[in-house]
């Protein structure tokens, strides 16, 4: 199969999902709600496959199974909380399909540190002061409760590097510990740090740009 | 007091940062007190990386 545009697969899924749905009781803000989490669907599942393709999917056949199973949806989880466990079986199935295509990606440790450490270079002068100083956040509870703030962290956490962007994801989204995440990326701990260190300030700085510098913009 | 008790920017954000890996040792956590107390670009950026890991914890849950 060739390459498709991203996020095809999914839109596919949706609509076999809405068309269901709008035979049953289910209506079009149920739905709404539900692609509301694709995003995260997506992101969770590239933080477990590495592989834009697979990631995609891995949740075309979550939705689906999800589908056939909604009558077992009973509140009590919230509904991205679900469809995150019903994803996690579609993951491990294709990651069980990956590992003798896996054995052959060697991750090059040391280049990769490298990348992160020159990075982290940039990011200071040379007597090691902030090149963007972080500034005092206004507010920043307040950005908890609103749809957009989470669009943008979305897309900060998207712009990462992608194992950047994948450890952050599985440390700090997933709560997984350190020692874990690092021996499944095959990294010593203390390049998983550097690692971490080069996300958190990545993303302090693009929330910085477009989010808590541009308060003006959100009528706060 | 040695020079290599001075922390930076740079080696107080990696310390802040590996702080939300392991307890830091108290020679470390006393180095980045001293940082901290002068410096409030740091003290900004401690309290970022609160927010992004209460943030990250909310978006598990649906943001």
């Amino acid at each position: 199969m060739g390459p498709r545009p991203a996020g095809l697969a999914f839109r596919r899924a949706l609509v076999v999902l809405l068309s269901a749905m709008s035979r049953t009781t289910t209506t079009n803000s149920r739905f709404a709600e539900i692609e509301s989490h694709r995003g995260y669907l997506v992101r969770y599942a590239l933080s477990q496959l590495r592989d834009q393709q697979l990631a995609e999917e891995a949740v075309q056949e979550a939705l689906l199974a999800a589908l056939e199973g909604i009558g077992g949806f009973d509140g009590r989880s919230t509904l991205r909380t679900w469809l995150t466990s019903i994803l996690r079986f579609k993951v491990i199935d294709l990651q069980r399909r990956m590992v003798a295509e896996r054995a052959n990606v060697a991750i090059d440790d040391e280049r990769l540190v490298e990348d992160h450490e020159a990075w982290l270079d940039e990011m200071f002068d040379e007597t090691g002061h902030w090149r963007t100083p972080p500034q005092s956040w206004n507010d920043p509870e307040a950005a908890l409760e609103q749809r957009r703030f989470w669009e943008a962290f979305e897309m900060c956490l998207a712009g990462l590097p992608s194992t950047a962007s994948r450890v952050f994801f599985k440390r700090e989204v997933l709560g997984e510990d350190t020692p874990v995440i690092c021996k499944d990326e095959g990294i010593t701990s203390s390049n998983c740090w550097v690692i971490l260190h080069r996300a958190r300030i990545a993303l302090r700085i693009c929330l910085e740009r477009n989010w808590f510098g541009r308060e003006a913009a959100h009528g706060r | 007091m040695a020079a290599e008790d001075d922390v930076n920017c740079r080696k107080a954000s990696r310390l802040l940062s590996v702080a939300c890996e392991r307890p830091l040792e108290a020679k470390e956590l006393q180095a980045l007190k001293k940082h901290l107390d002068k410096c409030l670009m740091c003290r900004n950026f401690e309290a970022q990386l609160r927010f992004l890991h209460k943030a990250s914890e909310m978006f598990r849950n649906g943001g």
